[in-house]
């Protein structure tokens, strides 16, 4: 007989909380939070894409998110950076929702891989073999944390898709290309992130599609965006438009801007201090005023999943 | 007198002035904008960090205001109210600190964090105010002595740019707000230079508020 034993961040399925209850919860606590009562919280003008293959997704049971409170939906989808909408967090839920369109959208697999092209994103996905939904910690390099709900899959299906070739050890991805936005954003071209192809094939990598089990809305980085939640937010690039196979490491979008402050690895490390303020602890957002504070967990608490990938290696010069 | 010299004489004016972006947090927080109530304590620390940037720069372009247009009696009329204004960015300041200590959470590492850069500036600048404040009574001023007095209000001068370093340091990416915050207080500053250098006796002596 073969005895299964529970990863260490599995609970019991029948411990689980429909989806429907922890929304109600947390819509609640949040309101309470802001001991401001009565008046429902707002729902911004998210534009929400029309159906997208396989959601809503049935939760994977590895990441329910044990002991994470979640955040709620009206602050995933109305506090983001997405400097191609403007450098305001509240900018993107407006700005990329004034008729930017995400559907149809495409997908090039392109560079060392065997299997290159071009797909509509629906048959992408539908490629995928199903949609699940994570629970994920998300650490923001400013200092400030969520917890979301992604729907997606998991990244290594997609390499797996792929198929690359034996000198491919990069994977570099790129959003869309606007040169209006891109300028505004200070970005002088479209922007660029990467992964090691280790990383990239790591259990916790994964492509969203979806929030809280709707369609992720533009300003979460429609249709179809990247999530790593060992490392900080900027490496989540959104609404990617190519997926290459290099041998060369990518030179990232925001090492570009900054390269004294902003890495290739971007690990959240709570003892790697941020040049201008310290990585120790993190704002909670939605917290409130006085009780949104915790400290930072190394590699923002997935350790056991993804430490052995940097094994040796010095992370206060591989920042 | 015109109504806009009444206006600007008025120190009733310039308190509410001085008060209103005070409460402007007030209004996003009631209508509940979810972009503000993510990090409350995060938009109440820039925010009053930008109104004391704001204030300083203010009190700064009133000198050389009244140097360079000494028959604009609005700019007269403003500058009887310096050490108001000057005050208050001192005041602002403080609260933007005490945002800065809850963000940090605490003394420990407080203390720490305070050694980067961009945090020591923004203290200097703070002490720096703060130092200018408690000099800024009456009594002060006769017990220091009008030079001894001007020359430690001179300080400003250091403080200024001090804090438009910490302000463009405040975001991942430059903010352009420190520019047009800045900027034309130190043309101002400049042009004023320029005037006294030409007509040094047409140049009045900047004297201590008496408000």
């Amino acid at each position: 007989m073969r005895i299964r034993t529970p990863k260490e961040w599995e609970i019991r399925e029948s411990a689980v909380t429909p989806e429907s209850v922890y929304r109600l919860r947390n819509r609640r606590d949040f309101l309470k939070t802001l001991g401001l009562g009565a008046a429902g919280a707002v729902f911004l003008r998210s534009r929400v894409l029309g159906a997208m293959a396989g959601l809503p997704a049935a939760v994977n049971p590895d990441y329910m998110g044990a002991g994470l409170k979640v955040t709620p939906y009206e602050l995933v989808t109305s506090y983001n950076n997405f400097y191609e909408f403007g450098t305001d967090k509240g900018d993107p839920v407006v700005e990329a929702n004034k008729g930017w369109k995400t559907e149809p959208w495409t997908v090039e697999i392109a560079g060392l891989a065997n299997n290159p092209g071009k797909w509509d994103v629906e048959d992408l996905v539908k490629k995928m073999g199903g949609i699940e939904q994570r629970v994920y910690r998300h650490r923001c390099v400013e200092a400030w944390s969520m917890v979301i709900p992604w729907d997606g899959f998991p990244l290594r299906k997609l390499v797996d898709f792929a198929d690359p070739k034996p000198g491919a050890k990069y994977l570099k991805m790129t959003s869309f290309a606007d040169r209006q936005r891109d300028d505004d954003a200070g970005f002088g071209g479209p922007y660029l992130e990467g992964l090691r192809l280790d990383e990239a094939r790591n259990e916790l990598a994964f492509i969203a599609t979806g929030i809280y089990g709707k369609p992720i809305p533009n300003q979460n980085g429609a249709p179809l965006r990247l999530v790593t939640p060992w490392k900080y937010g900027f490496k989540g690039i959104k609404s990617i438009v190519r997926m290459e196979f290099t041998t060369r490491e990518p030179f990232n979008t925001w090492q570009h801007l900054a390269s004294d402050e902003y890495g290739f690895y971007a690990n959240v490390n709570p003892t790697v201090d941020h040049p201008r303020w310290s990585q120790a602890h993190e704002r909670v957002i939605g917290g409130g005023v006085f009780s949104g504070r915790q400290a930072t967990l190394m590699f923002n608490g997935y350790e056991k999943q993804v430490a052995s990938l940097y094994q040796g290696m010095n992370l206060r010069k591989n920042f | 007198m015109g109504w806009g010299e009444t206006l600007f004489r008025s120190k009733v004016f310039i308190w509410i002035l001085i008060v209103l972006p005070g409460l402007y947090p007030a209004w996003p927080i009631l209508r509940q904008d979810p972009t503000v109530l993510a990090d409350p304590l995060k938009y109440l620390l820039h925010h009053f960090g930008f109104v004391a940037c704001i204030l300083l720069a203010a009190v700064l372009s009133l000198t050389p205001l009244r140097v360079l247009f000494p028959r604009w009696r609005i700019a007269l009329a403003l500058n009887r109210h310096r050490r108001l204004v000057g005050v208050s960015a001192f005041f602002y300041a403080f609260i933007h600190l005490a945002f800065q200590f809850l963000h940090e959470g605490g003394w420990p590492t407080f203390f720490t964090d305070i050694r980067k850069p961009f945090l020591l500036m923004g203290m200097l600048t703070f002490l720096i105010l703060l130092l200018l404040a408690v000099t800024s009574f009456n009594f002060m001023v006769r017990w220091l002595g009008g030079r001894r007095w001007k020359n430690i209000h001179r300080l400003v001068y250091v403080a200024a740019p001090l804090a438009a370093f910490h302000q463009a340091l405040a975001h991942k990416l430059f903010p352009v707000q420190v520019l047009w915050i800045f900027v034309p207080v130190a043309v101002l500053e400049a042009a004023r230079i320029v005037r006294q250098r030409l007509k040094p006796a047409a140049a009045p002596v900047p004297a201590p508020s008496r408000g």
